[in-house]
């Protein structure tokens, strides 16, 4: 009997095809989409398309009917709201700007998901990520940058262990975004030019301050003063949850030279400006660090090149562990704003060797 | 081979209803139409009405064709409701199926009062209680005979007198009932009941409401004398037609059957109860519909659990099927006491007229190996069962 995959499938092209592949290569597909995001509160409509009716699986149901394999929805919204969601609101508030995809894929795809595949003696689980899953001349696992580095998603990956890597597939790995549209529309999958999805899924319309104050409702951030490096007020600003650490725009104060958000401070509900210069960093300091091959020694230093942004370039930094779970990072040249929450990740080339949740500038 | 343990979601078409389909010859015409092929259909259409009024003891003008189970609660309760306006006040219970549920709560937002009776642990109404909330301004008492999700049968006819004393209307939701267990109209001393075609093994998308006194009610569905001016519309001729062969059978099997039924349910409940340590059955021990068996598996998802047993070739539901989409647990397990993560850690397992000793048997080994792995799968919910098998 050939191995079984549980394939999590968004309706999207990407799941679709990774689906497609397993079967074709001859893998017991079983596929699953995970119901995760809340429906907007007081929309009945949609809150009754539950059962028995169109939803946004469809895409995903037909290309499981066309493909001839089993095809499941899952409910893991109170999991997602819980560990994932609620998350998302308390970094805002703490003036951190966090990556719910980072905490989903932790959190829910390679956890609770994993624990549905054993449920139901799957070997694997599969995803459409862009990814590469590679084995080293001494057996271990190893995660790659995908071959489409425009798709490239290892970032969002860090958080998979030993443990995690030898079990799961990735099999978009070696494929261009533009190969995998082009093998859906030979499936005749309807979803193979569906638009890419950008946003956060559970924030549709892209407004994370007003998600934000309705999760948090009275616990929302107050509104207070705009500061300088000195600390003297330039304006108002109606809550820290409305910036991120270096965005320049919607600061609503009149200056000669333009300021950037250097810091939030949750405290007193201040947001620190200050000139594009100054904001220039010199590395950070990473907590909740995982490597994919733990063997790191403590005190150790490796060269690496740093991502602290899924859509920025890498830099190049030393990484020195300081414990085994926190790391510090050292650009080699100054590096560009530092935002505590997003996750930094570690590349030595292709390879991709982990990461943390950034801390705190340095 | 699968094995369909899903009777009370649907039960699979019987042969009898299926050979009939071959030949529907009384389809040519309306049976509102003056010419012999419209007399042809309407003597179909009241030859099937009569074998369905026969299985309820009761005048087969009082049954009103229906699109199912859920548009005859409707009609009942939207059709009461509208009938006697000076009523204000309406009886129920928290473990009603939806299709009472939400139209309950839509009156309610009209500026009804409605009632919900709690239950016991085994989902039973208390009758004490159901005496004292029935009152003179009571428009109707709405109550089901059978749990669609634990099979417990209530104890209606006692509530008959109280309730015909006030003035009321009695209405009694017979959509799991009918077919399984023996009914009549007049020993539960109702005044509307409701019926469904496919859990007896009749088609989907066809039902009937028992109307005693057609005055007692309003139509909501406008447009034609059809059903007494109670549904107008065209009926649903092919359907009526399978739901009256489905109860000509049911009518000519029902002892045996249910008996037969009720000794594999017993075999099933049995082998897992020997099976699945901590295993519990919701519901009553006897006072049960033979087919039902709503059941607790310890420290497991019942989503993982049902699913696993899909893939097993078992089918079964976390509960009734229009609840089985949505996030929140059983409402009836929740009424009965139980907390939620038990609600979420059942499966309901229904049998009918097609399941056989060979599949019981198999579903038993299957569901208990199943349950096993799954429980070892998601180890945050393990110490409940290191628990139960100490």
């Amino acid at each position: 009997m050939s191995a079984r995959a549980l394939v999590a499938m968004s309706g999207g092209v990407d799941s679709s095809v990774a689906a497609a592949l397993l079967r074709e290569q001859g893998y017991d597909v079983v596929g699953i989409a995970m119901r995760l995001a809340p429906e907007s509160a007081g929309s009945i409509a949609r809150r009754r398309s539950t059962c028995c009716s169109h939803d946004d699986f469809e895409d995903a149901r037909r290309v499981a009917e066309r493909l001839d394999f089993p095809f499941y929805v899952v409910d893991l919204r109170a999991d997602f709201a819980h560990r994932v969601i609620d998350n998302f609101v308390t970094e805002y508030l703490a003036g951190r700007t966090p990556n719910p995809c980072v905490r989903c894929n932790l959190e829910i795809k390679f956890d609770r998901l994993w624990e549905r595949a054993r449920a139901i003696d799957a070997a694997f689980v599969a995803t459409g990520h862009y990814a590469r899953i590679v084995r080293t001349a001494e057996g271990r696992f190893g995660l790659a940058r995908a071959r489409d580095l425009a798709k490239d998603q290892s970032y969002f990956l860090f958080t998979l262990g030993q443990a995690e890597l030898e079990r799961t597939l990735f099999p978009l790995g070696a494929m261009t975004k533009r190969e995998v549209r082009d093998y859906a529309r030979r499936l005749g999958l309807r979803n193979a030019d569906k638009a890419e999805s950008q946003e956060i899924c559970f924030v549709p319309d892209g407004d994370y301050a007003r998600f934000v104050e309705r999760a948090a409702g009275p616990v929302s951030p107050r509104a207070g003063n705009v500061v300088d490096d000195a600390g003297r007020p330039l304006g108002r600003h109606r809550g820290i949850h409305h910036f991120t650490v270096g965005q320049r725009r919607g600061l609503g104060i009149a200056a000669s030279a333009p300021f950037y958000v250097r810091e939030l401070r949750a405290a007193s509900s201040e947001v620190v400006v200050a000139p594009r210069e100054a904001l220039a960093s010199r590395g950070l300091v990473a907590s909740d660090v995982r490597l994919v091959s733990p063997d790191m020694m403590i005190g150790g230093s490796i060269p690496i090149e740093a991502k602290i942004r899924y859509r920025h370039p890498a830099l190049d930094a030393t990484l020195t562990m300081l414990a085994a779970d926190r790391a510090e990072v050292r650009f080699n040249a100054a590096g560009p704003a530092v935002s505590p929450g997003q996750a930094c990740v570690f590349y030595r080339r292709d390879e991709m060797l982990g990461g943390g949740f950034i801390e705190r500038a340095l | 081979m699968r094995i369909y343990l899903d009777h009370n979601a649907s039960s699979p078409l019987r042969p009898e209803v299926r050979e009939a389909y071959g030949d529907l010859t009384e389809l040519a015409g309306n049976p509102a139409s003056i010419h012999r092929s419209g007399q042809r259909a309407r003597r179909a259409l009241e030859a099937a009405r009569e074998h369905i009024a026969a299985l309820i003891s009761a005048d087969p003008r009082d049954i009103v064709f229906t699109s199912g189970g859920t548009e005859a609660n409707n009609l009942a309760i939207f059709g009461t409701a509208a009938a006697t306006p000076a009523r204000r006040k309406i009886v129920s219970s928290a473990v009603e199926h939806s299709s009472v549920i939400e139209p309950l709560n839509a009156l309610k937002e009209r500026g009804f009062e409605v009632v919900m009776l709690p239950v016991d642990r085994d989902g039973r109404i208390i009758p004490g209680g159901a005496l004292e909330a029935i009152d003179n301004r009571t428009a109707l008492v709405t109550l089901g005979v059978a749990n669609a999700e634990t099979g417990a049968l209530q104890e209606l006819a006692p509530l008959a007198d109280a309730i015909r004393n006030c003035g009321a209307m009695f209405h009694i939701d017979a959509a799991q009932a009918l077919g399984r267990i023996p009914l009549s109209v007049a020993t539960l001393g109702c005044d509307l009941m409701t019926l469904s075609a496919h859990k007896l093994g009749g088609p989907a998308g066809i039902g009937a409401l028992y109307v005693r006194d057609a005055a007692c009610l309003a139509s909501s569905i406008l447009g034609g004398p059809q059903e007494r001016g109670l549904r107008a519309g065209t009926p649903n001729l092919a359907g009526a037609i399978g739901f009256g062969i489905a109860a000509e059978t049911v009518a000519q099997t029902l002892a045996d059957e249910s008996a037969r039924v009720a000794g594999l349910s017993e075999r099933l409940l049995a082998r897992l109860f020997e099976m699945v340590p901590g295993l519990i059955l919701n519901g009553p021990r006897h006072d049960r519909l033979p087919s039902t068996l709503g059941l607790t598996f310890p420290g497991v998802l019942g989503e993982s659990l049902l699913l696993a047993l899909d893939l097993e070739g078992v089918e079964v539901s976390m509960g009734s099927a229009c609840a089985a989409g949505s996030v929140e647990p059983s409402h009836v397990l929740l009424a009965m006491g139980r907390t939620e993560a038990e609600a979420r850690s059942s499966l309901r397992l229904s049998l009918g007229w097609s399941t056989t000793a060979a599949e019981i048997d198999r579903a038993a080994e299957i569901i208990a190996r199943v349950w096993r792995r799954v429980a070892n799968a998601e180890p945050a919910r393990r110490a409940p069962i290191a628990e139960a098998s100490r």
